[in-house]
Parts: structure tokens; C-alpha cells; sequence
């Protein structure tokens, strides 16, 4: 099993200048640090019709009202700033950018585990098999360490989560186990755990021992490893 | 203008004929029509836990006017495929205002 950087075709190139966005960045340092109602709070202004602050704080009152906390109160304003300039972007921007910040946060995360770690884990990566003709999509974040690997997809609601992916995954896993090699496989879905589990029950493609980490448990991927068992 | 005397229980019901709603326009994607309501029930079991534990409790004015700018935010979605999206979010909304886990 070795891993490769992506080829850099079309889509690549216009991706990479999404992902650089410092918008981007901004975002998941916030996400990654938020509890889950600025989590929510996050995805619900960026998923979001209506671009006026008052509204979406009359739509918070547990983040914004009276009583909150002052240093609660400015991480949830600074979430909705950052979710505004997003949702601000229009509709064809907004949902790349939101795909390259559930990206990020993972990469953020899972660097965290520890210093020697922030090297390993690399983003639009491919993995390659003996006599497996290799993906066309790469893996959105990768972790590289030898003998412990992570491949994660990451996707901003549970309705990415289908057949396509699911296949990827195992399929992944299954050739790293008949080459010996440890590969963990999971999906990042920015989403409540109960609208991933409805779209999960619904899928037939393997999917049993592929991690996921909900908007609810994104903190686990800085633990040293995933805490929680696959499906 | 809140109504006088709400309950938990008046928000829920008023939050799950919402969520009905944004089922009814996410149904226009036919491949999507059994997650979409599969979707809706289950929120709305979750919602109607919710409504048999603390149905009872006096309700605030201010989640009261959270679920107005709630249902006014998804009441302007006309895209089915955002629908979907927010058959997800909504309920989150609603859970976060009443201080409750997901």
C-alpha cells in the first residue's frame, strides 16, 4: 500500500484555490474549537437563505440571549460572522467552500493528535494497491503512518453519504488487509448523527466497519485514535 | 406577538407540521422520496420524545420567537434539494433552543 498525490487535473486546480481560501481556514479553526450548538449554529447559517445576524440570533436565543456567558456569547458571534461570509458567497461558491472546510477541520483535528503526526496527514491523496487499478477520486485527508493509515472522506451533510463512497472505503481497507497492512476508512459528515444513520440504513454497500464521525463527536478525531466503533 | 401560556409541547407540534412541510417540497426529488420521509420520521420521533418528557414545561418567549425565525428561514427555501438539507438542520435548530443534545 503506498499513497500518492492526487493528479493535477482541471478540477484539482480550481478546488486547490477553494481550498486555499483563507475563508477556509478561518472556518474550521472555529468549527474545530466550537461545541456542538456553534456547531449547529455554523451549518445552519451556512446553509442558510437569509444573510441578516439579528434574525439568526432571535434563532439562537441559547447562544445570544441575555444570560449567556460574555466569552460563549463572542465565540458564537464569531461563528456567525465566519458562517455569513460563506453563505454570502452565493450557492456554487458556498457549497465548494463548505465541502473544503469540512475538509480542513478534519485535517485540523487529526493533526492534533500530536506534533509528529502534522506531517502524515495529507489531503487529496490516492491510494495505490498491487494489481488494483487505482480510484479516480483521491482521499479527502489521509492520515500516513506507517502501519496505523486513516483514509477519510468528508462530506457537509448525511445526503453525500452513498453507494459510491461507501464502496471506496471498504474496498480500501479490504486490499490494505490483503497486503497486510492496517487502513482505517471513515467518513466526516458535518451532519447530525441521525440523519447519517437514516441515510446509512438505507444503503446496501459495505459499510460495517467504516468510522463515522458526526457534527456531534468531530473532537474525537484529535484522540489518538478513533474512538468510536465503526457502524 | 407570543401566545400566552405555551408549553414545550405547542412548540414541538408547531415545529414537527414544519418539518412536514420541508418533507412535501424535498419529496420533489423522486430518487430521494423514501430518505426524505424516512428522515422526517425520524425527527419526529426524536421531536416527540422530546414533547413526552418535557411537553409540560412552561415555554419561553424567546424559543418561541427562535421557531418563528426558524420556520420563517425554511419557509423561504423554494429548492427541493435545499429542503433536504434542511430536514437535517431544522430539527437541530429546534433541539438547540430548547438546550437539548441532538
Amino acid at each position: 500500500m503506498r499513497f500518492q498525490d492526487a493528479a493535477k487535473d482541471g478540477r484539482a486546480v480550481v478546488y486547490a484555490t477553494i481550498q486555499a481560501d483563507p475563508l477556509v481556514a478561518r472556518a474550521a479553526t472555529l468549527l474545530a474549537d466550537a461545541d456542538r450548538p456553534d456547531r449547529v449554529l455554523g451549518r445552519a447559517v451556512m446553509n442558510g437563505e437569509r444573510t441578516d445576524p439579528a434574525a439568526w440570533r432571535r434563532m439562537f436565543p441559547t447562544l445570544f440571549g441575555s444570560g449567556v456567558d460574555p466569552a460563549s456569547r463572542d465565540r458564537s458571534e464569531a461563528m456567525l460572522a465566519v458562517a455569513l461570509e460563506v453563505a454570502d458567497r452565493g450557492e456554487q461558491v458556498r457549497s465548494q467552500i463548505r465541502g473544503a472546510i469540512v475538509e480542513a477541520v478534519t485535517a485540523l483535528l487529526l493533526g492534533r493528535r500530536g506534533p509528529a503526526l502534522g506531517p502524515l496527514v495529507r489531503r487529496e491523496r490516492r491510494v495505490l494497491f498491487d494489481g488494483v487499478p487505482a480510484e479516480i477520486h483521491p482521499y479527502d485527508v489521509t492520515v500516513e503512518l506507517d502501519g496505523r493509515a486513516e483514509a477519510w472522506d468528508c462530506k457537509w451533510g448525511a445526503r453525500g453519504i452513498g453507494a459510491d463512497v461507501l464502496h471506496q472505503l471498504d474496498d480500501a481497507r479490504v486490499h490494505a488487509a490483503d497486503e497486510d497492512e492496517s487502513l482505517v476508512v471513515g467518513l466526516v459528515v458535518f451532519d447530525a448523527e441521525t440523519s447519517c444513520r437514516v441515510r446509512l440504513d438505507r444503503q446496501t454497500a459495505p459499510s460495517a466497519e467504516t468510522h463515522l464521525v458526526t457534527l456531534e463527536t468531530l473532537g474525537e478525531l484529535a484522540a489518538p485514535r478513533p474512538t468510536n466503533s465503526p457502524r | 406577538m407570543v401566545p400566552p401560556d405555551l408549553r414545550i409541547r405547542d412548540l414541538i407540534e408547531r415545529a414537527i407540521v414544519a418539518h412536514r412541510g420541508l418533507a412535501d417540497l424535498g419529496e420533489e426529488i423522486d430518487d430521494e422520496w423514501s430518505y426524505v420521509n424516512d428522515l422526517h420520521e425520524a425527527w419526529s420521533t426524536r421531536l416527540g420524545e422530546l414533547a413526552g418528557q418535557r411537553g409540560d414545561d412552561p415555554l419561553e418567549s424567546a424559543t418561541w420567537i427562535a421557531l418563528d425565525e426558524a420556520i420563517a428561514e425554511i419557509g423561504a427555501i423554494t429548492d427541493p434539494h435545499r429542503a433536504i438539507d434542511w430536514l437535517s438542520t431544522f430539527p437541530q435548530v429546534v433541539l438547540v433552543a430548547l438546550a437539548e443534545p441532538a
